[in-house]
């Protein structure tokens, strides 16, 4: 943790705050939905992943100013996973729970297939889902940074606090894992 | 995508099922109006402490705060707590020296007997 002093938006004089309130709008309206997403996948279940995305701005708006200084104008969206993946940690920590991934919400094929291929994808939707599931956690996490959200391998290593070249190969394996574990079913 | 497209040889095409999988997930629209409503609180309540804080100090009371003789007291203060704190150290270091140092002698008369 960085002993740099960290200014409350609200000890900000009114212009100065102003401004900053409406840059972070900016940014939670930008990646609402990439907190949501984020957390959603991570816990599971819709009641949980809204908490975690209040939680996740609520930090992130604490410490936006200190943020927003030190990006050097980089996007900010890393930092904002980075929190909610913090705080998703803290979650498992604090209930001794693990994710209970779920399609219910996904709704991953829509009317493009027929019938019997909605259930057949369906099925092979839930394995891979289900393989996501039980792989270790960095790797879990890495693949719904880059799945779910669409982020590159720079911004799920400054996300995960890795190298650039140590989230590839993190990606690379995990994705191979799921290829072994759906090739043995 | 059909099931030979899924698969390439015996092997999964991992990424294309994850693509499928791991679609973005639209936030319900109450989280929106649940997280303005938590930030407009919490934004609230810090200005209203502080404006409580700087309304509770009378006039004469923020003279003395803005007055450097003032200051002297607070600095002698911490001064004479971090010489204090020192000193404590500093007998701490001593006793656990002199500890080690039995410590030592008694390790090495137990090396001799043997």
């Amino acid at each position: 943790m960085s002993n740099e002093k960290n200014v409350e938006p609200a000890s900000l004089d009114p212009e100065a705050k102003a401004e900053l309130d409406r840059a972070f709008e900016d940014l939670y309206r930008a990646h609402l939905r990439d907190v949501y997403s984020y957390a959603y996948y991570r816990v599971g279940n819709p009641h949980d992943a809204e908490d975690l995305t209040e939680q996740a701005f609520l930090q992130a708006y604490r410490h936006f100013d200190r943020a927003r200084r030190e990006s050097d104008g980089r996007p900010l969206r890393p930092w904002l996973i980075r929190i909610a993946h913090n705080l998703a940690s803290n979650y498992y920590r604090d209930r001794s729970r693990r994710p209970q991934t779920s399609l219910e919400n996904a709704d991953p094929i829509e009317a493009r297939h027929g019938t019997e291929a909605i259930a057949e994808g369906r099925e092979q939707l839930r394995q891979v889902m289900a393989n996501l599931d039980h792989l270790p956690d960095d790797r879990r996490d890495a693949l719904i940074m880059r799945f779910a959200l669409g982020m590159d391998n720079r911004e799920i290593a400054r996300a995960l606090g890795r190298t650039d070249g140590a989230t590839k190969v993190l990606i690379h394996r995990a994705i191979k894992q799921l290829q072994e574990e759906m090739g043995d079913e | 995508m059909s099931e030979a497209q899924r698969l390439t040889g015996s092997t999964w095409d991992v990424e294309h099922l994850l693509s499928d999988a791991l679609r973005p997930i639209e936030p319900p629209e109450r989280l929106s109006g649940r997280l303005e409503d938590t930030l407009s609180a919490v934004t609230q309540a810090a200005a209203e402490e502080l404006s409580d804080w700087a309304e509770e100090l009378s006039e004469s009371e923020l003279r003395a705060l803005r007055d450097p003789r003032n200051w002297v007291r607070p600095v002698f203060a911490v001064g004479a707590g971090g010489a204090a704190a020192g000193a404590l150290l500093l007998l701490e270091a001593r006793r656990r020296g002199r500890q080690q140092a039995k410590g030592g002698l008694r390790s090495l008369a137990g090396r001799v007997r043997l």
